[in-house]
C-alpha cells in the first residue's frame, strides 16, 4: 500500500481535482447533524462531523429502488438506472467503511446482488479519519481501522493528512492532482503512530465482545427482552440508520387497469410487526419483545455464526437515533452483568 | 367483462377525502374508463341510488342515526365497501370525545334546538358493519388511493406498509423532531404512507393516518413525559384522530 502525505490547505486543491472523477458527496451540516449530499460547492463539505443521519449505505443500497418492470408479452425489463454514475464519497468514516465491506459479504458473497454489485464498483470512497464522541464504540467492535474497502484514506496529523492508497483508482486521483501528495519521513511516521495510540485513549465506551455469542445463547430466557420490548416503539429507527442493517421488502407496483407493472425494494426491519409475518397469516415474531431480541441476536449471535463476526461496526447511530433510549452498549453490557442468582 | 360498478359516498366528514379523488386530475379519465361510477353525489347529478356496487368507497364517520341507516343500506348494495379516509377508519376528529355526555354537548353548542338533533357517539365505518378494506388518511395519499384502484382492479388486497411515519423520516434523513427538539411527534405511532408530510415541513406529526398496527402508545407517552410535556395534552393529542377504543382488525 501507497502511503503518502498532503499538506491541509492543499486538500480544497485536490477535491478540485478529485471533481474530475465524478460527482462528489460529502457530509453537510443540516440543522446540526449531518448528512451525506451532493456538494454544490467544496466549501459545504464538513470533515470534522460527528456522524450523518444516515449511513452511506444509502448510496448502495437506496431506501427504495425500482427492481425491474413487467408487462405481459414483454417479459421482464431490469432497471438500471444510475446504476453505473460515477459518485465519490468523501469523507467517509472508518466504522462505515468497515460496514460496506460487511455489506460486500452479504450481497456480493454467497448470494450476488447486481444492483449492489454495480453501485459498489461506481462509487469511489475516500475515508477520513474522526475522534470518538460518546457514542462511539467502534474500538470494542474492531471497526475502528479499515485495511480495505477505500480508494483513498486520509488520516489527520496536524500539518498535514497522511494518506493511505487503497486502489489503483485511489492511485490516478493522487496522480491527476500534480506532485501536491508528498513523500513520508520518519517523523510523519512517528506522528501518524503517536496519534494513532491517542485515538485509541480516546474513546468513553467500551464493550467487550469475546464469547458475547455464547453470553447471548445463555441469556435467551432473560427478562431484559421483554423489558425491551415494553419500550420498543416499532419504529424501525436503529434499523434505517444502521450502517449494517439491508433487509428489505420486495413488493409490486401494478398500474391501473393491466397486468403490467413494476418491482420495487424498500428497507425493511425485523422490528416491524410485518417482518416475519408469512402468507398463512401466521408471524413467527409476533410480539415486539421476540422482534427486539431477534435484532440483537442477529448483529451480536446469528451474524458471528455466519460470517465470523458481529455486524454492528460501534458508529453508535442506534443510540442516538432510539425514541425510547434503547442503548445497545447498556444492554450488552447488562447482559454481561452478574446478577444476584437469589434475585432471578 | 363489464366494468365494476362503483359508489363513491360521504357521511360525517369534510369530504376531503372524494375531493382527492376528484384531483386526480390526470387520471382521472383512466380511472373511469376502468370502473362505472353508478352513484357519486359529490360530482354527478344523475346517480342510481338503488343499484347494486362492486365497490362502495365511503368517506366519513357514522356521527347519527341517518349516517348508520345509510352506512347498511350501502353494506346492502356492495359486494366491497372500502372506508375511505381517517374517520372512515378510525372516527376521526368527530369522535374524539365521544364518551362525553351527547345531550350536554348538543344543548352547549345550539341551544334548546339542539336537543331535537339527530347526534349520536361518533364511531368508525368498521364498528356499524364489516369493511372489507381501509385506505387511511386526512386526507387520503392520491398516490395510495390510486395504488389501491389498481390492486383491487387486479384481483389483489392492497398492501400497506406496517410502520410507522418514524420510518419515512428516518428514510428521508430528516432531523429527528422528538429527539433533537423535544416536540410532540406522534410520527412513532402513526400509520405510514403520507411520506412524513408534516415532519419534512419540520412540522411535528399530530398522527392524522391513525395509529400503526401495534402501536406503542405507552411508551410514547412516557417518554413525552420524560421530556417534561403535559400528560393531558399529549392525551388529548394521541386521541385527537383515534380515539381509545377504536380497535382495527387485522
Amino acid at each position: 500500500m501507497k502511503i503518502l502525505k498532503l499538506r491541509k490547505e492543499k486538500l480544497d486543491l485536490f477535491a478540485s481535482v478529485v471533481q474530475q472523477f465524478g460527482e462528489v458527496h460529502a457530509p453537510v451540516e443540516q440543522d446540526g447533524k449531518y448528512v451525506f449530499k451532493r456538494l454544490r460547492r467544496w466549501s459545504e463539505a464538513r470533515l470534522e462531523y460527528d456522524r450523518t443521519i444516515l449511513p452511506p449505505k444509502k448510496y448502495f443500497l437506496p431506501p427504495r429502488e425500482t427492481l425491474f418492470r413487467y408487462r405481459p408479452g414483454e417479459g421482464f425489463a431490469p432497471c438500471s438506472e444510475g446504476l453505473d454514475q460515477r459518485t465519490i464519497l468523501f469523507g467517509v468514516h472508518a466504522c462505515d467503511i468497515y460496514a460496506i465491506n460487511i455489506l460486500d459479504r452479504v450481497f456480493a458473497g454467497k448470494y450476488n446482488d447486481p444492483y449492489y454489485q454495480a453501485r459498489r464498483r461506481n462509487i469511489v470512497i475516500i475515508g477520513i479519519d474522526c475522534s470518538p464522541d460518546q457514542h462511539c464504540f467502534c474500538r470494542s467492535m474492531r471497526a475502528d481501522f479499515v485495511d480495505h474497502g477505500f480508494d483513498l484514506f486520509f488520516y489527520d496529523t496536524g500539518d498535514y493528512y497522511q494518506a493511505l492508497v487503497g486502489t489503483a483508482l485511489g492511485d490516478d486521483m493522487v496522480l491527476a492532482s500534480g506532485s501536491i501528495f508528498e513523500a513520508v519521513d520518519a517523523a510523519d511516521i512517528d506522528n501518524y503512530k503517536r496519534r494513532s495510540w491517542n485515538k485509541r485513549r480516546a474513546f468513553q465506551l467500551e464493550v467487550e465482545i469475546r464469547d458475547l455469542p455464547e453470553i447471548f445463547e445463555m441469556e435467551y430466557q432473560s427478562g431484559i427482552w421483554e423489558e425491551l420490548g415494553g419500550r420498543c416503539l416499532s419504529c424501525g429507527s436503529c434499523s434505517m440508520v444502521c450502517p449494517t442493517c439491508y433487509c428489505f421488502d420486495v413488493a409490486d407496483d401494478v398500474e391501473l387497469g393491466s397486468l403490467a407493472g413494476s418491482r420495487a425494494r424498500t428497507w425493511d426491519s425485523c422490528l416491524f410487526a410485518s417482518h416475519a409475518l408469512v402468507a398463512s397469516g401466521e408471524n413467527f415474531r409476533g410480539p415486539r419483545a421476540s422482534r427486539i431480541k431477534f435484532r440483537f441476536y442477529h448483529k451480536q449471535r446469528g451474524f458471528v455464526a455466519e460470517y465470523g463476526r458481529p455486524s454492528c461496526v460501534g458508529c453508535g447511530r442506534c443510540i442516538s437515533a432510539c425514541p425510547v433510549n434503547i442503548d445497545v452498549v447498556q444492554v450488552i453490557e447488562r447482559l454481561r452483568g452478574v446478577q444476584d442468582a437469589g434475585s432471578r | 367483462m363489464s366494468k365494476p360498478r362503483v359508489g363513491i359516498f360521504g357521511l360525517t366528514g369534510c369530504a376531503g377525502d372524494q375531493l382527492v379523488i376528484l384531483n386526480c386530475e390526470d387520471r382521472l379519465l383512466d380511472i373511469v374508463a376502468l370502473i362505472d361510477v353508478r352513484d357519486f353525489l359529490m360530482a354527478s347529478s344523475e346517480n342510481d341510488a338503488a343499484c347494486p356496487l362492486d365497490v362502495a368507497l365511503v368517506e366519513g364517520a357514522v356521527a347519527s342515526r341517518r349516517d348508520a341507516e345509510r352506512l347498511r343500506a350501502i353494506r346492502n348494495r356492495a359486494k366491497t365497501l372500502v372506508a375511505l379516509g381517517t374517520c372512515a377508519v378510525w372516527g376521526g376528529v368527530a369522535a374524539m370525545d365521544r364518551g362525553a355526555d351527547r345531550r350536554k354537548l348538543l344543548e352547549e353548542v345550539y341551544g334548546e334546538a339542539g336537543l331535537r338533533y339527530d347526534a349520536a357517539p361518533t364511531q368508525a365505518l368498521h364498528e356499524v358493519v364489516k369493511v372489507d378494506l381501509n385506505i387511511t388518511g386526512c386526507p387520503i395519499e392520491k398516490d395510495q388511493f390510486l395504488a389501491a384502484i389498481a390492486h383491487l382492479l387486479a384481483g389483489n388486497t392492497p398492501i400497506y406498509p406496517a410502520y410507522p411515519v418514524c420510518t419515512e423520516c428516518r428514510m428521508l434523513e430528516n432531523n429527528c423532531l422528538l429527539i433533537e427538539r423535544g416536540e410532540l411527534c406522534c410520527g412513532p405511532i402513526t400509520a405510514a404512507g403520507c411520506n412524513a408530510r408534516c415532519p419534512n415541513l419540520r412540522i411535528p406529526c399530530v398522527g392524522c393516518r391513525g395509529p400503526v398496527a401495534d402501536a406503542n402508545a405507552s411508551s410514547l407517552l412516557a417518554t413525552l413525559e420524560e421530556k417534561g410535556l403535559d400528560r393531558q395534552r399529549i392525551a388529548a393529542r394521541l386521541a385527537t384522530f383515534a380515539p381509545e377504543g377504536v380497535a382495527q382488525r387485522s
